[in-house]
């Protein structure tokens, strides 16, 4: 979407990208139940079964530990019912506000609410089947170098630039970064004292200047981050002219975050991961955490969004559209954002996330963050297999 | 007590017994919720202890004990009279509990704060697995204004009279225990906590805690684990439990074992283990108390260097700058000096008459030099001794010193000089001298800083030296305050002593150099006579003496002489050639000339100590660190004496660095909306609530208009059984009864002997409110008959939508069409307010009070301060210590009340007119109630004159007996927001990018977050008005503390600070933590409406039908340990509204009066809101006489002499703790108990007039935002102690960039809200309509409010030399916003790849 930004800021543009997200994910949605809408349910009768299709608006408990799911659809909302003694009560620990899903059930007698029987993600089809290159060829997969921190681990880069000139490395033709090229600027307060180079323009220089030391043969793939330099709301446009202008080595291609790109046939869906914060926050630690970044990721892939909540850590520049919707089946996809490395297979989609370069902070170490700094998950294009060396 | 104090306080309770009895007359004819007045009089302390409970026995068992034993120990004595039954009357065991708890907590807090009625919801008895019973204490969050010890001893005495009851312990079950620890850290990761128990030490205090403690959710943001628990409520933080658990048991362990140990019933041996810190404490403890360890050891180490001063290398004694006061600089409030700056205010010791606890005394002319920024009352953020300090003017010390365009250097001793000169000011080279207290720095336990070299220490000096002062004072011939310096010069060298401060020039202020650079030109200097031809000085017979014919000394001019008569305050004139210095023997001879100019030393005669001594300013002070390497030799005093004939103190070695904080205050109080009448009328009378509009609207054409259907009232008349919502029966005018009816089943309901009423069958709680359709036209009509009055008699008569009180008893209509009539609005209580910032007040003039000698021999001021009898106006006289002066807009207010009141009383009540005023005169003598933030308690005061400030002077005690310290910013608060604290999960989830600042609680605060489509609703009304709230600021503060920056105000509240919100029934009252983004403020226009730029204000086109209120766009959670952490910026594009009324801040010296008749015949407490925090500040209790040992501490370490000893001043060179000097000096603590307790309030300085200086700061006078903030940055470049750089960076690090990205950050995860009926959404419905009406939803945060200060901020980082990290991050953040708001398509594209 990189300027391709139709937003203004106006209401109408929120509704229409929370409507966008509801069509879209609704349609992966409506062969699974027979959705009705809201307005038609309120005038069923009473016990009867039926289907509904929402947006998520609210999650309540109830007094007596049942879970409350309010619903919503384009002609309004209908509360749901999950008993905490169903099995299914362990999938609303999983909901995030603002994820589409089907349920279906009973309504009560008054018709005020419906007791959910059966609950569905849009969810990445268990048959899908990745494409893979036709030829033996490997993409390095990486993220969140910020250059210009004190914490840039330039050895570690410089070992690893060093390692793909190396004939071992002769099959890596490709290089796709996730997001935070450079430390940035007014990150979070007093940062400057923290900052190595202070000027962003440099940062992006510096940059630049490391980019080059990858083999001049590589494609190179890119999109922001939340340290970068462009808006922070998502989607994330591409840099813009001046930045890209100094960020012109090896003719690197600029995305915008979101963004599906392919590389030999394989769709690499590059996220930054900002919302991934929140989806560990939100959900309980066996779905998802710091240590297991990717089970995360599985998350947003069962949800078919890379951000689904609103309201809360991520921020929304609301669209025609929502940018944001998985429309399609990624083969690949790549996060980065919490600094940890962490990779596996969901429905057959190699998730990964790459770790950093930036060793830890002082801000991680108060809080206990240990990265995972210094290494270049490699994949191999057509059989997807994935292998990490280590540059630290 | 003397007679006199006696006479006085009897004149005062006669006065009160009277009005009272008119009062209660008027009373008994019905109309009002309850027959009687409802505010009960304490005389003191046990009074109030008993009036706030209602509980009768306790006052008199506390005069009882009182003296025999402390408060906690009669605390704990009561636990017994309560278990035995011979106080109170409870007949359950829970009861007893609950009312030994109450009272525990009301002695502690000395019955003045709300906590032990809503801190404690209830006592339960429940059952533990093992069959037996134990006690459960339902604690709720307005538990936190009872402080750690109350906290603490409350469970203490619930276990004791658990023990004496025979009740078993509170056996805590496994899940329980790990709840305590998840929720306790849930609340301190979410609100803050002062002390964060370790997840061990919690369990610990879990498993062994005898009762259970229990409490009421306070926020939204829930537990994970541990969750839907049999005996738990709620899966939330329960806030009260957190406080009493963590900053009571837990952080007071000593405190309460000290009791435990002389109980015999009670055993809590594990407290032990506690007070060890053996529980829970793991490596990184012992790191951080190392650190502390370290960290004291340098403090120590420091003062050690400043003691060294008699050892010859160390430098001189000054005290650390400190740079905190600066933090969360905000545009439009300037700073005054940097930390300890050159060329900022002197520090001198001494109190004023109209000084007293957390005062700054400052010249009048000062306040008009620095632009009318500062004014009397105007609060500044000081660097020491305290935090903050309220301006207050004294001519007695010095004047600022100023460089005029024409390169005149002189110092300005007289406001109208000031005024005279400002326009050619070029450069304030100083800011004169800035009177503290010793108190101030007692109260602040704060090192004594060096002393000015002053008058009245040089007299010391001088009689130490041998000579008789005393005869030279009385000597019509010598004036030791201004000596010619010819005496000047012969005192010094006769007696040996010092020379006279008025010769004594800032020698510390300038380097080697520059006293070489001066002595020599001085070599070159000639002498002029007066006739202008040059004197040959060698002709001038005999060095040394100074004549007042010496003429005037020219010097060949240049830049570095010219600086340094500058710096050494010497006034000089001056032309393109020369600088001519009048009485300038002293200068020459203190440089070592004699006064034939000759001089007998060479710089390589001075000492190396004397060459390399000091530092004039630290090396790492704003603003110098990029100056050129600093030597040695900064400080020239050590030379100067080496080369003086005598001996030269260091004249200012301390300055004190501020800036401006919250201007000063004098304003009506209204709600916002103002309203005239707390009766309800729905949504009929539209955004302006009126009345006569709603008598007239009907939905559609098929209703009767003016047929409302509104929640009120279910009432019964006990006499004759007519059902009614009116609180007096309609047919036998017998009061009504509330009736409580189960909404279930809708059976009546008796209420049980704590005031609950739960249905017996359903276990519901039993309502006493009714929706009813109400004939607002027959009402407004019967009304307006009944008083006598016609609708013309007024503009427009205001009321309210809804009704807030838990019974829902409407107010008489008759009162608002009165209170309309003469223009005053009703608070919530239903009584009309004032507010004024407090100034203390020992002595007065009648001159400057606006009276006359007479009146005030009228109110028993018979003799003067010097036992004279009064007879004139100029006689200074002490003030009584409930006197207060009115500002003049509050005296104004005051006489409408009294009109409004005699109205009332002749027109409704149909009794006879009490007040009959025709002039303020008359207002002198009569009684008023002054109330402080935060309590429940009034004071009586009395009116003895006027003052032009805007402020409300009164003694010291009496604003220390209203007040009481809250939990100030210093405490870690809460929020990482906004002063506060509130449960910020609710905000955070709400806003999530909304800040909210300081300190605590509950009143008033409003924080007015516009979600950017609110409207200014009327300006023609008292100006609500709808605005966004600009931004939140996230600062690295350091307390917890809520700050809401209200467009260019600043508020600070507390999680459980109540602030107004416009509900659906109208303004409620909700704790902060309650409060969400989205939510409308009720916003009142003080006048300040700003502009900043054009854009943002399209977005507010008012829209109808929405309340006046301002939304609260963001708001963010800081916890900072500075006081202030987290801004919210409303946007003060628009309108800032809301501050200024309802805001009671906890720092608050913002109180407010009520006219006595109109709080004894209006307050009730069937109107206050039934939330948390409703019946804070409202007047639960009245104490009709202050008794100095029952007030704040804070007053008495106030200092009560009329000159300090000279062992004191010395005493402030070697930087000595205030208490090393306690022993010669007197501070009012002394006085307790005794006789003199009210009266001898000596001062060391008089002033004119305390109302000297501008009487509005230019904060108020200013209108646009932007005009303000260019004069502050005009004045940073005038000021020699501020670094204009510094100032622009500051603005734009705390003001404006939190804004901006507050902001826009707000704008991507806003809530929207319906403009039709106010309802507010997470996220925009799908449907894009309201969910609940229909109606048309928009933002909440819009464009304008997102972008308002980008250019304003470019400007100024351009302007000002900020950093080019500052204007990147401004570049960067401007191409932000673009590319949220800019359609690609409509501007030159660029590369269009897509995903």
């Amino acid at each position: 979407m990189t300027g391709q930004s139709t937003g203004t800021g106006e209401y109408s543009d929120f509704v229409a990208v929370f409507r966008d997200r509801y069509e879209k994910l609704a349609g992966k949605l409506r062969g699974r139940v027979n959705h009705r809408p809201t307005d038609a349910i309120e005038n069923m009768g009473g016990g009867s079964d039926a289907a509904l299709i929402g947006m998520v608006s609210d999650i309540r408990s109830t007094a007596s530990g049942h879970w409350l799911v309010e619903l919503e659809d384009t002609n309004g909302t209908f509360p749901c019912l999950v008993m905490k003694d169903r099995p299914i009560a362990d999938l609303v620990q999983q909901l995030l506000m603002d994820e589409v899903i089907a349920v279906e059930g009973t309504l009560a007698d008054d018709a005020g609410i419906l007791f959910v029987d059966s609950l569905y993600f849009p969810d990445v089809p268990r048959t899908h089947n990745p494409s893979t290159a036709d030829r033996h060829v490997q993409a390095a997969l990486i993220s969140d170098v910020h250059v210009g921190s004190q914490e840039f681990m330039e050895d570690a880069w410089h070992r690893f630039t060093d390692w793909l000139h190396t004939p071992e490395a002769e099959h890596v033709e490709y290089l796709l970064i996730a997001g935070d090229m450079v430390e940035g600027v007014g990150i979070y307060p007093e940062q400057d004292k923290e900052l190595d180079i202070i000027d962003i323009y440099d940062q992006y220089r510096a940059f630049s200047e490391y980019l080059k030391e990858v083999p001049a043969d590589m494609e190179i793939r890119m999109i922001p981050g939340n340290h970068d330099a462009v808006r922070l709301a998502e989607p994330q446009p591409g840099f813009d002219e001046e930045l890209r202008d100094i960020m012109s080595a090896h003719d690197a291609q600029v995305h915008s975050n979101p963004s599906l790109v392919t590389v030999e046939g394989v769709t690499v869906l590059m996220y930054h991961g900002v919302s991934l914060d929140e989806v560990i926050a939100e959900l309980p630690d066996e779905e998802a955490s710091y240590e297991e970044p990717h089970r995360a990721m599985y998350q947003l892939l069962k949800k078919r969004h890379v951000a689904p909540q609103y309201g809360g850590h991520t921020r929304l520049a609301p669209e025609d559209r929502d940018y944001l919707v998985m429309e399609e089946v990624p083969d690949v996809f790549h996060t980065g954002h919490v600094h940890k490395l962490g990779w596996g297979e969901y429905h057959n989609v190699v998730a990964l996330n790459s770790g950093c370069w930036q060793a830890q902070t002082e801000f991680q170490k108060s809080v206990n963050i240990d990265p995972d700094a210094g290494f270049a998950p490699i994949l191999d294009l057509d059989t997807l297999e994935m292998t990490v060396r280590k540059f630290s | 007590m003397r007679e006199a104090d006696e006479q006085y306080f009897e004149t005062l309770e006669t006065q009160l017994e009277a009005a009272f009895d008119v009062a209660e007359r008027a009373k008994e004819r019905g109309g009002d919720p309850k027959p009687e007045v409802e505010i009960p009089t304490a005389r003191d302390m046990a009074d109030r202890v008993e009036n706030i409970l209602g509980i009768d026995g306790v006052a008199e068992r506390v005069r009882e004990l009182e003296g025999q034993m402390s408060r906690e120990e009669a605390a704990l004595e009561l636990v017994e009279d309560f278990v035995e039954g011979t106080v109170g009357d409870y007949d359950s065991r829970e009861g007893k509990v609950e009312g030994a708890v109450r009272t525990a907590v009301a002695l502690l807090t000395e019955g003045v704060v709300a906590a032990p009625i809503e801190g404690i919801d209830r006592v339960e008895l429940l059952e533990n697995d093992d069959g037996t019973e134990f006690i459960n204490v339902y604690y709720a969050g307005p538990i936190r204004s009872a402080g750690g010890t109350a906290q603490a001893l409350s469970v203490l005495v619930a276990d004791y009279a658990r023990a004496l009851l025979g009740i078993d312990q509170y056996k805590a079950r496994e899940e329980e225990i790990g709840r305590y620890a998840e929720e306790i850290d849930l609340y301190d990761k979410d609100t803050g906590l002062q002390y964060s128990p370790k997840e061990k030490e919690t369990k610990f205090i879990a498993e062994h805690m005898p009762i259970m403690l229990d409490g009421e959710a306070t926020g939204d943001e829930e537990v994970s684990g541990y969750r839907d628990l049999e005996r738990v409520d709620s899966n939330s933080p329960r806030g009260g439990m957190c406080l009493v658990l963590a900053e009571g048991i837990a952080l007071k362990a000593p405190k309460i074992q000290r009791y435990t140990r002389n109980l015999d019933e009670v055993d809590w041996p594990w407290l032990q283990d506690l007070i060890d810190g053996t529980i829970g404490k793991d490596e990184a403890d012992e790191g951080d108390s190392a650190e502390d360890a370290n960290g004291d050891d340098a403090g120590e180490g420091a003062d050690d260097d400043g003691g060294d001063e008699a050892d010859e290398q160390a430098g001189p004694p000054r005290v650390e700058p400190a740079d905190k006061y600066l933090r969360d600089l905000i545009a439009g409030r300037p700073v005054f000096s940097h930390p300890s700056k050159s060329g900022g205010f002197r520090l001198r010791y001494g109190r004023s008459r109209n000084h007293g606890f957390a005062t700054a005394g400052v010249h009048p002319a000062t306040m008009h030099l620095v632009d009318d920024f500062l004014a009397t009352g105007t609060q500044i953020k000081t660097e020491r001794p305290g935090k903050a300090a309220g301006v207050v003017p004294v001519d007695t010390i010095e004047g600022p010193t100023v460089r005029l365009a024409n390169g005149d250097v002189r110092r300005i001793d007289d406001a109208e000089e000031a005024l005279a000169v400002r326009n050619g000011v070029e450069k304030i080279l100083d800011l004169g001298e800035y009177l503290v207290n010793y108190g101030e720095f007692v109260e602040n336990n704060h090192p004594l800083a060096p002393a000015s070299y002053t008058v009245e220490w040089w007299e010391q000096d001088l009689a130490a030296a041998g000579a008789d002062v005393q005869a030279m004072q009385d000597s019509p011939h010598i004036d030791l305050a201004d000596p010619s310096a010819e005496e000047a010069i012969e005192w010094a060298t006769e007696y040996d002593a010092p020379l006279h401060p008025k010769y004594t020039y800032l020698w510390h202020d300038v380097s080697i150099e520059q006293v070489c650079a001066l002595a020599d030109a001085v070599e070159d200097a000639q002498v002029a006579q007066a006739d202008g031809a040059y004197a040959d000085p060698e002709m001038d017979g005999t060095a040394g003496d100074a004549h007042s014919d010496d003429g005037a000394l020219v010097l060949p001019r240049s830049d570095a002489v010219q600086q340094t008569l500058e710096h050494l305050l010497i006034g000089h004139t001056q032309d393109e050639e020369t600088i001519t210095v009048t009485d300038w023997v002293p200068l020459v001879r203190t440089l070592g000339f004699s006064r034939s100019l000759e001089r007998d030393w060479t710089r390589e005669d001075l000492s190396e100590h004397a060459r390399t001594y000091g530092e004039s300013e630290s090396l790492d002070a704003i603003g110098v660190a990029e100056d050129a390497e600093r030597e040695d030799g900064q400080n020239a005093i050590k030379a100067i004496n080496e080369v003086a004939p005598f001996q030269v103190r260091e004249r200012a070695p301390t300055r004190i660095g501020n800036r401006m904080g919250r201007p000063e205050k004098s304003e009506r109080r209204d709600l916002s909306p103002a309203v005239h009448t707390l009766s309800p009328i729905g949504e009929a009378g539209g955004a302006q609530r009126d009345v006569a509009k709603a008598t007239k609207h009907a939905d559609d054409m098929s209703d009767t208009p003016g047929q409302v259907e509104v929640e009120v009232a279910r009432r019964r008349c006990p006499d004759c059984g007519t059902e009614t919502h009116q609180a007096n029966c309609a047919e036998c005018s017998g009061t009504t009864e509330p009736v409580y009816v189960c909404p279930d089943c809708e059976a009546e309901v008796e209420r049980d002997e704590s005031g609950r009423a739960e249905c017996g069958r359903c276990e519901t709680l039993a309502s006493p409110t009714q929706y009813k359709v109400l004939d607002l036209q027959e009402a407004y009509r019967d009304a307006l008959q009944n008083v006598g009055e016609r609708e013309t008699a007024f503009e427009q008569l205001k009321a309210v939508k809804g009704l807030t009180s838990e019974e829902k008893v409407p107010e008489p209509m008759e009162k608002g069409i009165l209170r309309a009539k003469h223009d005053v609005s009703a608070f919530k209580d239903g009584t009309v307010r004032y507010d004024m910032t407090d100034l203390p007040v020992t002595a007065v003039r009648a001159s400057e009070l606006d009276v006359s000698a007479e009146r005030l021999r009228g109110l028993g001021y018979t003799e003067d301060i010097h036992g004279d009898p009064l007879t004139h106006e100029d006689q200074l006289v002490e003030l009584k210590v409930q006197d207060i002066v009115l500002s003049d807009g509050a005296a104004e207010h005051m006489l409408q009340t009294a009109r409004f009141v005699d109205d009332l009383l002749e027109q409704y009540y149909g009794l006879e007119r009490f007040y009959e005023f025709d002039d303020r005169e008359d207002l002198v003598g009569e009684l008023v109630f002054g109330m402080a933030p935060h309590t429940s308690a009034a004071t009586v005061g009395r009116v003895v004159g006027f003052t032009s400030a805007a402020v409300g002077y009164a003694h010291p005690y009496f604003h220390a007996a209203k007040r009481r310290n809250c939990f100030h910013p210093d405490t870690r608060l809460w929020y990482e927001d906004e002063n506060d604290d509130w449960e910020y999960g609710t905000i955070e989830e709400l806003v999530e990018s909304r800040l909210d600042d300081p300190q605590e609680d509950d009143f008033g605060t409003l924080v007015q977050e516009l979600d950017g489509d609110l409207t200014v609703s009327s300006l023609g009304e008292n100006g609500p008005c709808r605005q966004p709230v600009d931004a939140v600021s996230k600062h690295p503060a350091p307390d917890h503390l809520v700050e809401v920056a209200v467009g260019d105000r600043t508020l600070r509240v507390t999680p459980d600070h109540t602030m107004l919100r416009a509900g659906p029934d109208g303004i409620e009252e909700v704790p902060a933590s309650d409060l969400a983004a989205g939510d409308d403020l009720p916003a009142y226009d003080g006048g300040e409406t700003t502009t900043m730029t054009a854009r943002g204000e399209a977005s507010t086109a008012a829209t109808d039908g929405a309340a006046p209120t301002d939304t609260v766009e963001a708001v963010e959670y800081v916890e900072s340990d500075v006081d202030h952490v987290y801004c919210l910026t409303v946007a003060d594009t628009h309108r800032v509204a809301v501050e200024g009324t309802y805001v009671g801040q906890c720092d608050g010296d913002e109180d407010c009066v009520m006219l006595l008749m109109d709080g004894l015949l209006n307050f009730s407490k069937s109107y206050l809101p039934n939330q948390r925090g409703g019946q804070m500040d409202a007047p639960l209790v009245m104490s009709s006489r202050i008794d100095p040992s029952e007030i704040d501490d804070e007053a008495h370490n106030m200092d009560i002499m009329d000159a300090y000893p000279r062992e004191f001043y010395e005493a402030t060179r070697e930087m000595k703790d205030p208490t090393e000097v306690e022993d010669v000096m007197k501070i009012a603590e002394e006085t307790l108990g005794t006789d003199r307790e009210y009266t001898e309030f000596r001062h060391t300085h008089d002033t004119a007039n305390i109302a000297a200086g501008p009487d509005l700061s230019a904060y108020k006078t200013l209108g646009s935002m932007e005009d303000k903030m260019d004069a502050q940055l005009e004045i940073s470049r005038k000021l020699r102690a501020v670094v204009e750089s510094d100032v622009a960076e500051r603005i734009i690090e705390y003001h404006f960039l939190p804004d901006l990205i507050g902001n826009l950050r707000a704008f991507s995860r806003q809530e929207v809200r319906c403009l039709d009926c106010g309802e507010s959404f997470r996220r925009a419905p799908l449907t894009g309509d309201c969910r609940e009406c229909g109606g048309r939803v928009n933002l909440t945060v819009h464009e304008g409010s997102v972008n308002k200060y980008i250019d304003t901020a470019i400007r100024v980082a351009d302007e000002f030399g900020a950093r080019d990290y500052t204007k990147q991050r401004l570049k960067i953040l401007e191409r932000k916003i673009e590319s949220v708001f800019e359609n690609d398509h409509n501007k030159q594209s660029g590369i269009a790849d897509f995903m």
